[in-house]
């Protein structure tokens, strides 16, 4: 007993004051559109489809790259003929739908080269960031306050993305310390932390727990297999895909799997304490 | 003798029957009714182990299915891949499950997935398909679209033993579970707290994952090979990884064969620390936990720092590594293990000197060696009741040929004898890390990864493996006349080892079910891909 006590003294408070802001060699793939010429590559490179080129009407071509389906692989970055791929090093990113997760621009092709010269970003649909915040504030109507119980429900994931959101609970990143609590039964429970692709076999204990939870109930889609099916894809025999396609998502944590301080940060936005965005460096240039 | 001349010899075939089409995997087409004989002769004359028994429909070229069993015969140091044609006019095969009891779930997949029926297998329900799921749809027959939605049977109606008797009832468990863990659900007898039995539902994280494979373009396969079992991205990129190189008789460079290996051992302690945590968490013994819980998280980082991601996806490649250990990245791991060893030691003294911890673990949830051998438990599971496997050292892949270190056995069986495997295997890997570490080649200007060639041999198979953490990750990649993907065949040890805690759980108290659980820590995604 007294040698654990000695251990402890001398390992001291481990726990870190702030543990947001480092800086990861990787966080999700940026395209710097003035120097993209919608050439496919990138889009051909991408495992999940997270990147795409579309032709709308002659002479146009647009390239989208949504985050919900990016699982950080880095295949786009070093397929990039032009070197018009950059890396950010922002891992906290989390938005309310999944359009918001997505950029796209539009690119003028020139017909003998098939070349395409950077246009416009369109505007994504439906609503914007702070919009989507308003509305989630006043749905949960301040009866939350500032303390959050959490029942995590894998509805297909690999067990990647509960590796990391075990991890939130370690002693350095301490997730308790801001208010939030897991609790073992969605009776229990505030919000919803749920991992994809739901499966099949997982759809109807997802809406078994959701139909056990109280309202006003937040559901947060975590890692690029809940976001959007990811790797596993969506409407497939097995997969379902993303969460949203079984339950109403409050806020989307993409990722593969979002690092610690990412889901976090996710859950900290569905308190309403930090603001949902893509990252310091955003997706258009 | 040979391992030609053996493996004839002790199965009664010519020599030259025999293929070895790629090195170490020794094919043989046989009748599917000389099956059960043939088991039977590889079993007892060449103390061959199942690795894996899997259907493929090759009806559209050849107008057949084809029933696969491979075994692994340690002393021959290969693998005997018997290859049996089945007629589709008479969809059945010959079980061997009543003899072989480990290939009970693998004949009975084969059913729910192709519709071959296993005859005389002494328990014909589904084990992978849900209840609502009807019948006569096969996924994984080729002229089953992935993209098929199949309409529920309505009801909710498993089958699940029924318990009588005065003061005995049943305790279901999940799918959804109390801790952050995956998906599954248990069904227990129980007679006050003792558990009588434990019945198994899983399959509730199937994702189509082999079906996925032959949908996506090979060289995305690695991708998702990365996220059949989240906690295994190593082991199962590099069993993906070898079967596309041995498919396209690709090397990779030296450098990166040694530092698969530096990856797969660290992928080995962080899951160990983690679930020696575990059992500490699942016993109260929260200090403990809490320093099994910073050790692993400063693995986590160390990986980050080291490979760009925290879990290391994203850096096998076929053909070698996507990219290079950061400038003085070796003296750096040095130096982080060196610390680890210490605090890894402190940590282990800690737990096996407190009474309240070892009472928890001490002839708790036994497997048996004979129950091991009998359901052909495999990888540390197997290690922790007296059976001596290894793939690194039976079937060397990567850099291990050559390397010094020894398999930990442990007799016991218990939760203690898992997690005294696992605190030596810990030794063992930190020293396989330090041996490779002073002979890497070094940095060239060569890059990583070997040339690939634009498309796959069309036609042909190989088999891929990887002594992972948890046991051996094997996948066998067949390709079409085209060199597209045809069918690929996932192994997680845990498909093989989740019928060994119905084994080992009855007799013990349901509080201690979690800490049994912990200590086996099977992988419910990857045994329901």
């Amino acid at each position: 007993m007294l040698r654990i006590i000695a251990k402890s003294l001398r390992t001291g408070v481990l726990t870190e004051v702030q543990p947001f802001g480092t800086q990861p060699s990787f966080g999700f793939p940026v395209i710097d559109f003035s120097r993209c010429v919608a050439c496919d590559e990138c889009a051909r490179a991408c495992p999940t489809g997270a990147i795409s080129t579309a032709t709308p009407e002659p002479g146009r071509k647009t390239v989208t790259l949504s985050y919900a389906a990016c699982i950080q692989c880095r295949d786009c970055v070093s397929a990039c003929p032009e070197k018009a791929v950059e890396v950010s090093h922002d891992v906290e990113v989390a938005a309310y739908t999944r359009e918001q997760l997505a950029r796209t621009a539009s690119f003028d092709v020139e017909p003998s080269s098939g070349r395409g010269a950077f246009a416009r970003v369109e505007a994504h649909t439906g609503p914007s960031f702070q919009e989507s915040a308003d509305r989630l504030r006043e749905r949960i109507h301040g009866r939350l306050g500032r303390s959050l119980h959490v029942r995590q429900v894998d509805a297909g994931s690999c067990n990647g993305c509960e590796l990391e959101i075990a991890a939130t609970t370690n002693p350095l990143y301490d997730l308790e310390r801001f208010g939030v609590h897991i609790v073992a039964s969605p009776r229990h429970a505030d919000l919803l932390l749920v991992t994809g692709p739901v499966t099949r076999n997982m759809e109807v204990a997802l809406r078994r727990t959701y139909e056990a939870t109280p309202e006003p109930r937040i559901v947060v889609a975590v890692g690029a297999c809940g976001c959007s099916g990811g790797i596993f894809g969506e409407a497939t025999y097995a997969s379902i895909g993303g969460v949203d396609r079984v339950l109403p998502v409050d806020v989307y944590i993409p990722g593969c799997p979002p690092r610690p301080q990412a889901i976090l940060n996710g859950l900290l936005v569905a308190m309403g304490i930090r603001e949902a965005r893509l990252g310091s460096v955003a997706a258009s240039k | 003798m040979s391992a030609f001349a053996a493996v004839a010899t002790a199965l009664g075939v010519a020599d030259a029957s025999i293929r070895e089409r790629r090195p170490g995997e020794l094919t043989l087409e046989v009748e599917a009714r000389t099956l059960p004989d043939l088991a039977d002769r590889v079993s007892a004359g060449l103390g061959g182990r199942l690795v894996s028994l899997f259907a493929s429909d090759e009806r559209s070229s050849l107008g057949r299915f084809v029933v696969h069993h491979v075994w692994s015969l340690a002393k021959e140091r290969a693998f005997l891949h018997l290859a049996a044609p089945i007629d589709p006019a008479t969809p059945t095969f010959p079980s061997i499950a009543a003899k072989y009891p480990a290939a009970n779930w693998f004949e009975r997949e084969i059913m729910d997935f192709f519709g071959l029926a296993p005859e005389g297998h002494p328990n014909l329900s589904r084990v992978a398909l849900h209840d609502d799921w009807p019948d006569g749809a096969w996924p994984l027959r080729k002229d089953f679209p992935d993209d098929r939605v199949v309409p529920r049977l309505s009801g909710d109606f498993h089958p699940f033993r029924p318990v009588t008797g005065e003061g005995v009832f049943q305790v279901p468990v999940g799918p959804v579970h109390a801790g952050i863990i995956e998906p599954g659900h248990f069904r227990f007898g129980v007679a006050g707290e003792p558990i009588l039995y434990l019945q198994l539902r899983l399959f509730y994280v199937h994702k189509g994952t082999e079906k996925r494979f032959e949908r996506l373009p090979w060289r995305h396969g690695i991708s998702l090979a990365e996220s059949i079992s989240g906690d295994t991205t190593v082991g199962h990129a590099l069993a993906w990884a070898h079967a596309i190189e041995r498919l396209a008789n690709v090397e990779p460079p030296p450098r990166a064969r040694s530092l698969r290996v530096v990856m797969l051992e660290l992928e080995r302690l962080y899951n160990h620390i983690a679930d020696i945590g575990g059992v500490a968490t699942d016993v109260a013994f929260t200090v403990a936990a809490s320093r099994a819980q910073t050790l692993r998280e400063g693995l986590a980082r160390l990986q980050d720092a080291h490979f760009g991601t925290r879990l290391m996806r994203g850096v096998v490649a076929v053909g070698g590594l996507k990219r290079d250990l950061p400038a003085g990245g070796e003296d750096a791991l040095r130096v982080h293990l060196e610390g680890f060893k210490k605090e890894f030691e402190e940590l282990l003294t800690l737990l096996t000197s407190a009474g309240s911890f070892t009472d928890r673990v001490d002839a708790t949830g036994v497997l048996t060696r004979q129950a091991a051998l009998d359901l052909g438990i495999v990888g540390m599971a197997a290690r922790a009741s007296g059976v001596d496997t290894d793939f690194r050292r039976d079937h060397p892949h990567d850099g291990y040929e050559g390397l010094r270190f020894d398999v930990p056995v442990e007799e016991g069986g218990d939760v203690r004898a898992r997690l005294m495997v696992r605190a030596r295997e810990v030794e063992q890997s930190l020293s396989i890390i330090r041996q490779v570490l002073d002979a890497m080649p070094a940095r060239s200007d060569t890059p990583l990864v070997a040339s690939l060639p634009d498309r796959l041999p069309p036609g042909g198979s190989a088999l891929g493996w990887a002594e992972a953490w948890r046991g051996p990750c094997s996948h066998w990649v067949a390709t079409d006349e085209r060199g597209e993907i045809s069918r690929v065949k996932i192994n997680d040890p845990s498909f093989q080892n989740w019928p060994g805690i119905i084994q080992a759980a009855p007799g013990n108290i349901i509080p201690d079910f979690p800490v049994i659980n912990k200590s086996f820590n099977f992988s419910y995604s990857g045994n329901d891909r």
